[in-house]
C-alpha cells in the first residue's frame, strides 16, 4: 500500500450533541485530532466519555452535529450514500464489543461478506477468507456458526472480517469488553501483530488498561473532550514514578 | 473515487442470501409461511367450491352463494394479511442488529430492502403454492364425496372439462394460480413497510436496537 498521506484520520472540531428532552448531552464536544497511518491508537476514558460516539463518527456510522472527519484526506460528509457504503466496505474494518457476527452464517461466510460488497469473485472470496481465518488461528473452525464458538473465537472471526478487505483503518469499540483477562490479552496481541504486519491503522475505543502496553499513543477522553494525548513511553514513565 | 470503485450486490447474490436465510431460519420461515398457507388454502377452497357448485347447478343458481363466498374470501384474505404482516414485522425487527452489521460491511439501503423483499417473494410463492394445492385438493375431494356426480368433480374443479366451462376452456387451475399470485402480492406488501423502515435505519440505530 502506497503511503500517500501521512494521516489516515483527521478530525476538526468534531462534535455530537444528543437532545434528550430539555437536556442537551454533549457526547462529543470539539475534538480535533490527527491519527497517523499504521498507528496503533487507544482512546481511553470512563464510560460516557464519548468513546463510542467518536468511533461512530470516525467510522461514518453516524453524522456529527458539528465538525469534520477526514479519512485519507476525504471529508466523509461530502460522500453520497454509494461512496459512504464503499468507505465502510473497503476502507474501514469494524470490530465491536458484542462481535456482531451474522448468527446464521458460518465463520467462513461471515468473513466473506465484506468481499461480496466489494465485488470479489466467489472463489477468491473463499480463498482469502480461509487464509485470513487461518491467520487469526481459526483454520480448523471455518464451518462453525458463531453460536458454536467461544467469545474469544468469535472476536477472532470479527477481526478476520474487519481485515479481509485490507482496510486503511480498523475501528474497534471495546474489543475486549466481553472477554476474560486472558482471552482479552490474546485479542490485544493479535490486533497488535496484525497492525505491525499489515501496517493498518488500528483505533481502539476502550477502558481496558492492558491496551496501553501495545498502543503507540493514547487519547484520554473526558466529557466529550480530549483531556490529554500521551505516547506509550510517557505512560510508562509515569508508572515508574 | 474512481469509477470502478463502488459497492456491489448483484441480484444473484441477494437471491442466494435470501434463500440461505430462509433455509437456515427454517423455524421462523415456517411460522410466516403457516399464516400464508392457512389464508391461501381457505381462499382457494372457497373459490374452487364456488366453481364446482356453479358448474353443477348452472351459473345463475349461485348468485347469492357467490356473493356470500366473495365476502368470505375477502375476510379470509384480510385475516391472512394480518398474519403475514405480523410475521414479517417480527422477522424484520429481530434482525435489526444483523441489518446494522450488514450496513457496516457496505450494504446500502436498497440492498437491505432487496434481501427482505426477495425473502417475502419466496415465502409468498412457497406458502401460496402449498396453500393453493391444499385448498384445491380439500375442496375437490370434499365435493367429490358429497356430490352425486363425483366422477366429474376433479375435472370441473381443475377447469379441464371444456364442456363445463365453455366460456374459457383454458382456465386450467385458474383458482389456485390466482391464489398464488395474491399470496405473493400480499407477502410483498406486508414486508414492504417493515423492510423499508429497517433499510433506512442508520447503522448505529440498527446496532443499538435490542429486541
Amino acid at each position: 500500500m502506497a503511503l500517500r498521506y501521512e494521516y489516515a484520520v483527521e478530525t476538526e472540531d468534531l462534535a455530537k450533541y444528543y437532545v434528550m428532552g430539555p437536556v442537551t448531552v454533549r457526547a462529543l464536544d470539539g475534538v480535533s485530532v490527527k491519527i497517523r497511518r499504521s498507528e496503533y491508537l487507544s482512546i481511553m476514558g470512563p464510560s460516557g466519555s464519548g468513546k463510542t460516539t467518536f468511533f461512530n463518527m470516525v467510522g461514518g456510522l453516524d453524522r456529527p452535529t458539528r465538525g469534520k472527519v477526514f479519512i485519507d484526506e476525504v471529508d466523509i460528509a461530502s460522500l453520497d450514500a454509494y461512496e459512504l457504503a464503499w468507505l465502510r466496505a473497503k476502507k474501514i474494518g469494524y470490530i465491536f464489543q458484542t462481535f456482531n457476527l451474522i448468527p446464521v452464517l458460518t465463520a467462513l461466510e461471515n468473513v466473506t461478506l465484506p468481499m461480496v460488497f466489494t465485488g470479489v469473485e466467489r472463489e477468491e472470496r473463499l480463498r482469502r477468507a480461509r487464509e485470513m481465518l487461518t491467520r487469526v488461528g481459526l483454520g480448523e473452525r471455518l464451518d462453525h456458526k458463531p453460536g458454536e464458538l467461544s467469545g474469544g473465537q468469535q472476536q477472532r472471526v470479527a477481526i478476520a472480517r474487519a481485515l479481509v478487505n485490507d482496510p486503511v483503518i480498523v475501528l474497534a469499540d471495546e474489543p475486549t469488553g466481553n472477554l476474560d483477562l486472558h482471552t482479552g490479552l490474546e485479542i490485544i496481541n493479535l490486533l497488535k501483530t496484525l497492525n505491525t504486519e499489515k501496517k493498518v491503522t488500528i483505533i481502539n475505543a476502550t477502558h481496558d488498561l492492558k491496551m496501553i502496553d501495545v498502543s503507540d499513543r493514547i487519547f484520554w477522553l473526558r466529557d466529550g473532550k480530549i483531556e490529554r494525548i500521551e505516547t506509550r513511553a510517557e505512560v510508562a514513565v509515569k508508572e515508574v514514578e | 473515487m474512481s469509477g470502478e470503485e463502488g459497492v456491489k450486490f448483484p441480484l444473484s447474490e441477494a437471491f442466494s442470501f435470501s434463500l440461505e436465510s430462509i433455509k437456515r431460519r427454517f423455524g421462523r420461515a415456517l411460522v410466516t409461511m403457516l399464516s400464508i398457507v392457512l389464508g391461501i388454502s381457505f381462499l382457494t377452497f372457497l373459490l374452487t367450491t364456488g366453481r364446482i357448485v356453479s358448474v353443477l347447478y348452472g351459473e345463475g343458481s349461485g348468485v347469492a352463494v357467490q356473493f356470500y363466498q366473495l365476502w368470505m374470501a375477502i375476510i379470509a384474505l384480510l385475516i391472512c394479511s394480518v398474519g403475514i404482516v405480523n410475521s414479517m414485522l417480527m422477522s424484520v425487527t429481530e434482525r435489526y442488529k444483523e441489518i446494522g452489521t450488514m450496513k457496516c460491511l457496505g450494504a446500502m439501503n436498497t440492498h437491505v430492502l432487496e434481501i427482505f423483499l426477495i425473502e417475502a417473494l419466496l415465502l409468498g410463492l412457497i406458502g401460496g403454492g402449498i396453500g393453493a394445492v391444499a385448498g384445491w385438493t380439500i375442496a375437490t375431494v370434499w365435493q367429490a364425496f358429497t356430490q352425486a356426480s363425483s366422477a366429474n368433480i376433479f375435472m370441473i374443479s381443475a377447469g379441464l372439462w371444456a364442456e363445463f366451462n365453455p366460456s374459457n376452456p383454458l382456465l386450467l387451475l385458474a383458482n389456485p394460480l390466482i391464489a398464488i399470485a395474491l399470496s405473493i402480492v400480499i407477502s410483498l406488501l406486508a414486508a414492504l413497510a417493515p423492510a423499508y423502515i429497517a433499510a433506512k435505519l442508520s447503522p448505529t440505530e440498527a446496532l443499538r436496537y435490542e429486541v
